[in-house]
């Protein structure tokens, strides 16, 4: 990777940010730290020095010598200022040369430069002075070096500064390796992705390890993949069935109107052009109920839902295939005392038991029966088509509501296959449930808001 | 009442854009009797419609790729009132609701069988602008609207109300041919074809209704369309 692809990359952006962010807030308190030792150690030399000359002045010349003498010998490293002066100015005793000139001596503290009596370098340094004026005119000086404190904030300077820059270098190094990790599994999501969108749907995004939110959304993909992949291999089950079913009768409208035109006679050729035409119709209604059935699933059709009475649907349905089942010499009978209300599109509804009805009167042999039932089952309300025809055998019951399944038992009647399709359809459109259970003998249907 | 000396002044205009369509349609509608314009494009159609006159209009939904219903709509609003049939590829309810309320008559789904279209055409060519008649009568068939009775000659039909429903329907048509698909759109209201006898089981059982044994036959099947019910001798 580029060096200015990685620094481009929001991981890394948002490393940098950490790393100043750190800095920062280190500084600020490295930054206390610092002023707190500079300042305390500082404010407590000065007290001290203005409680020790506020009580020299009062003291006996005799006793303030000894206790100044005192004084230095206790102080090996040689950082404490004493001397006493008298009142022309003249060092009596101690080791500072000369009241220093800027010195105001009034027993508060003040930081001077200050020159050595005895030691051998020439240099001045910082040192907090208290000087104080005695009965007798003159004056005591106490006053210690800063050398020490000085030292003191050089060391916790440097302490900061050893602390802070790898804390810096620390964040952007993590920030590079975060980046870094980030931006590869990004790069193999990215790749993946786009063999995925050349067409190599059996790809998944990398989603293994411990679940963090790469591999959490990775996951969510890699299910919308499946998903896909399922939804694939049903349209193109449904295609193979549809040519399947739409070949069977083209070729056998081909061979009729092949044979119609070496036909000798007219009357001949009118019958096999009659025939493809039946055969033609077929493969039209197969494409229509299968347009229509498109048309229902893309759920358009809810926003036409109204309050519709299923026991009304159900009595529509009774009335339109009476006469046919009593051709059929079938027993028909409807039960729908009282109304059902529920939401729905009440053609779509009629269509989806007009179907059911179809599909019973059709495999029910002559002298059976079939019956609607509209009624409350349990606290809601159910519409049921019975019959005591042939049934559905127990393997191929999850088969029925595919698209195209023909029972073998049934393959000789005419049909689209599309029926139990379409009720599928419809009864997911409304969101009711569609069941099959057995009569012994025959089929009961069940549709019921769910 | 159109007679049948006056057929070919009738006109009909097809605004249609597949030119095999077109010439179809056009064929079919000669071979019935009528004269057939073609226009291959809303423009065009719409020009024609104003100078011709036509009778009927046979219009595509879709023109080009483009919808025809406005077009359907300024006809309508300057004021020609001939029928329009719209041929349509979209199936969808609400395409049909649309259609229709845009000023078309009628609304045939493609594809079609050139008898239906046919039946269409006479049926909206002959639609009858008087809906006040409160009785009906072809021939020896007399039907009370208000009572909804229906008799033949002297006996009085039992029907129930479907079937009289059914049976004013082609009494409305009579002499023409009315289509499966007709009576289930209008008689039943529904746009589903569930199969094809389950029409003709009821016009069969209102027929065993309407004839007795050595009446003539009412309604005659009409091979491969539909019904029709004849006025009599």
């Amino acid at each position: 990777m580029r060096a200015s692809e990685l620094f481009g990359t929001a991981t890394f952006r948002l490393a940098v940010f950490f790393a100043l962010a750190v800095s920062v807030s280190t500084a600020v308190v490295f930054l206390f730290i610092y002023w707190q030792v500079a300042t305390f150690d500082v404010k407590r030399l000065d007290a001290i020095l203005v409680g020790e000359v506020a009580r020299a002045v009062t003291q006996p010349e005799d006793r303030l010598k000894r206790e100044l003498e005192l004084r230095f010998t206790s102080d090996l490293r040689r950082l404490d200022y004493a001397a006493l002066f008298d009142n022309t100015g003249k060092l009596q005793y101690g080791n500072v040369a000369a009241i220093p000139k800027d010195l105001r001596i009034d027993g508060a503290a003040h930081i001077v430069e200050a020159r050595s009596l005895q030691s051998t370098d020439t240099g001045t340094e910082p040192a907090v002075f208290v000087a104080g004026r005695r009965q007798d005119g003159g004056t005591v000086l106490l006053g210690r070096s800063l050398y020490e404190v000085n030292a003191l904030r050089r060391v916790v300077f440097e302490a900061l500064m050893i602390g802070v820059v790898p804390a810096v270098l620390l964040a952007l190094a993590s920030g590079i390796i975060f980046s870094l990790r980030m931006t590869r599994r990004l790069k193999i999501i990215h790749e993946t992705t786009l063999r995925i969108m050349r067409g190599d749907l059996q790809e998944r995004l990398p989603a293994h390890g411990k679940m963090d939110d790469l591999n959490y959304v990775a996951s969510a993909v890699n299910l919308m993949l499946d998903e896909i992949v399922r939804l694939l291999q049903q349209i193109k089950s449904v295609g193979d069935n549809i040519a399947h079913d739409l070949r069977s009768p083209l070729a056998a409208m081909r061979t009729k109107l092949e044979r119609g035109l070496v036909a000798d006679s007219s009357k001949e050729l009118r019958a096999a052009a009659e025939c493809a035409l039946g055969d033609l119709d077929q493969a039209l209604a197969t494409v229509t109920a299968l347009l229509r059935i498109a048309e229902i699933e893309s759920g358009r059709r809810r926003s036409g839902f109204t309050g519709v009475d299923l026991a009304q649907v159900c009595a529509n349905v009774f009335e339109l295939y009476e006469p046919l089942a009593e051709t059929k010499r079938i027993a028909f009978t409807l039960d729908a005392p009282v109304p059902l209300p529920v939401f729905g599109d009440f053609e779509l509804l009629v269509e989806a038991i007009a179907n059911l009805v179809d599909n019973a009167i059709k495999f029910t042999p002559k002298g059976g029966a079939v019956a609607i039932v509209a009624k409350m089952i349990g606290d809601r309300p159910a519409v049921r088509v019975t019959d005591n025809g042939p049934g559905i055998p127990a393997g191929e019951r999850n088969h029925i509501f595919k698209r195209f399944y023909r029972s073998g038992k049934t393959r000789h009647v005419p049909g689209s296959g599309l029926g139990l399709s379409m009720v599928a359809t419809i009864a997911d459109l409304h969101g009711f449930d569609l069941r099959m259970e057995d009569n012994r003998p025959g089929a009961i249907f069940e549709i019921s808001p769910s | 009442m159109l007679a049948n000396g006056s057929l070919d002044q009738v006109l009909i205009l097809v605004v249609e854009d597949e030119p095999d369509m077109a010439r179809e349609i056009a064929a079919q509608l000669t071979s019935l009797g009528y004269r057939a314009r073609i226009a291959e494009t809303g423009a065009a159609g719409l020009e024609a419609a104003r100078r011709d006159r036509a009778a009927l209009l046979i219009v595509d939904r879709m023109l080009n790729g483009i919808d025809s219903l406005p077009m359907i709509e300024t006809l309508r609003n300057e004021g020609i009132r001939s029928p329009v049939l719209v041929v349509s590829a979209l199936a969808s309810v609400d395409d049909r609701i649309r259609g229709l309320k845009a000023g078309g008559d009628d609304y045939l789904i493609k594809p079609f069988a050139m008898d239906e279209l046919a039946a269409r055409v006479e049926a909206l060519l002959r639609r009858s602008s008087d809906t006040s008649a409160t009785t009906l009568q072809v021939g020896p068939l007399k039907l009370d609207l208000i009572a909804r009775s229906a008799s033949r000659g002297e006996r009085t039909l039992d029907l129930l109300p479907a079937e009289f429903k059914l049976l004013e329907y082609l009494v409305r048509h009579s002499g023409q041919t009315v289509t499966r698909a007709m009576l289930l759109e209008d008689v039943w209201h529904y746009r589903f074809m569930p199969r094809t006898n389950l029409v003709d089981v009821h016009i069969g059982k209102l027929r065993r209704k309407l004839d007795l044994p050595g009446d003539p036959p009412l309604i005659r099947s009409v091979r491969r369309s539909g019904f029709i019910l004849h006025a009599g001798e």
